[in-house]
C-alpha cells in the first residue's frame, strides 16, 4: 500500500482517492489530516514568521497566454523605495517602508500596520521577458506585467490520445 | 513576544456584528494606527486599492465610519495562479469622544493610505489641569 507516510504534503492526493471501506485507509487519512491541521496552526504560533522582515506583502498572481500579472499591496510607500528584479522565473520584490511619526510629539495609541523592510522572491509558472516587465504602483497597490516570451504559446502543443 | 495582531499581515474581513452589507463584495477592515497628541488625534488607514473619489467618512452622533470601494473591475477574467489576499472594500467604524472638533476634521488620501487629522477641540486642550507637588 502506498499511502504510508504518516505527515502527508499533499493532502489531496490521499483525501481524493476512493476506497472509503478500507478501516485502515480511513485511519490514516484521518491521522494526516490530523497533522495537516496542527501543521496549519504553525505558522501563526512561531513568533519569528515575520520577526526578520515585519512586513510582508502579500501578492496575487494571475496569468494569460500573453502575461504574468502580480499585484501586492503596498500601501503607504513611495515608488522609488520599491525594488523589482526578475530571474529566469524568479520575481524579487523588496523595499522599505518607513513610520510616518519619527518626531516623538505624541504617541501610538494603536498600532495596527506595519513598517519595515521586507524582500520576498515570488516564483513564476514561467521564464518571462525580463526586458518588457513593466511595474506600476497606483493607490497602494504595485501591479507588475510580465510578458511571457514569444513562442512559448506555440510551445504548448496538445496532444491527442488515440483510442486503442 | 507580544501577540500583537500586527504580526499577522492577513486582512481581516468585517464581520456581521458590523451590519450586512449592501454590496456584494467581501469587506476587510483595514489596519488603522492611531497617533495622540496634545492637538489632534490622527487616524492613520490602510485602504490600497482606494482613491479619494472612493472614501466615504460619515460621522453620526459619535460613530465615525470609513467606507472605501475596492474596484475589482481590472481584474479582468484572467486565471489566478494564485492569491495571498483577497479583493474587498474596507470597512471600520470608530467611537469618538466628545473632545473632536467636527467641524475641523480633515482627510486625505495618498498611495492608499486614509489620514484623518481629528482636532480637539480648544475645551479639551485646555482641560488640563497642572498638578502641583505637595
Amino acid at each position: 500500500m502506498a499511502e504510508r507516510n504518516i505527515v502527508s504534503r499533499k493532502p489531496s492526493a490521499i483525501e481524493n482517492r476512493g476506497t472509503d471501506d478500507d478501516p485502515f485507509i480511513t485511519m490514516q487519512r484521518r491521522m494526516n489530516r490530523l497533522f495537516d491541521d496542527f501543521m496549519a496552526l504553525l505558522p501563526g504560533l512561531l513568533p519569528y514568521e515575520d520577526m526578520g522582515a515585519s512586513f510582508t506583502p502579500r501578492v496575487d498572481v494571475e496569468e494569460d497566454e500573453k502575461e504574468v500579472r502580480v499585484t501586492a499591496e503596498l500601501p503607504g510607500m513611495d515608488a522609488k523605495d520599491i525594488n523589482i528584479s526578475i530571474h529566469r522565473d524568479v520575481l524579487t520584490l523588496g523595499g522599505e517602508k518607513s513610520s510616518e511619526h519619527t518626531e516623538k510629539k505624541g504617541q501610538y495609541q494603536r498600532i495596527e500596520r506595519s513598517y519595515g523592510s521586507f524582500e520576498r522572491q515570488i516564483p513564476l509558472s514561467v521564464e518571462v521577458d525580463g526586458e518588457k516587465a513593466a511595474a506600476e504602483y497606483r493607490n497602494g497597490v504595485l501591479t507588475i506585467t510580465l510578458p511571457k516570451p514569444a513562442g512559448e504559446a506555440a510551445k504548448t502543443r496538445r496532444i491527442e490520445v488515440k483510442g486503442a | 513576544m507580544d501577540k500583537d495582531t500586527s504580526l499577522d499581515t492577513r486582512k481581516q474581513e468585517t464581520t456581521l456584528a458590523e451590519g450586512e452589507r449592501t454590496r456584494a463584495s467581501r469587506a476587510y477592515l483595514p489596519r488603522t494606527d492611531i497617533y495622540e497628541t496634545s492637538e489632534e488625534i490622527l487616524l492613520t488607514a490602510d485602504i490600497p486599492g482606494a482613491d479619494e473619489s472612493r472614501v466615504d467618512i460619515t460621522l453620526e452622533k459619535n460613530i465615525l465610519t470609513i467606507n472605501a470601494r475596492v474596484d475589482a473591475g481590472w481584474f479582468e477574467n484572467r486565471r489566478l495562479t494564485y492569491q495571498e489576499y483577497g479583493l474587498g472594500d474596507f470597512q471600520r467604524s470608530f467611537a469618538l469622544s466628545g473632545e473632536i472638533d467636527r467641524e475641523k476634521i480633515e482627510a486625505v488620501v495618498r498611495n492608499g493610505v486614509l489620514t484623518l487629522h481629528l482636532p480637539k477641540t480648544p475645551a479639551a486642550k485646555s482641560r488640563k489641569v497642572a498638578v502641583k507637588a505637595g
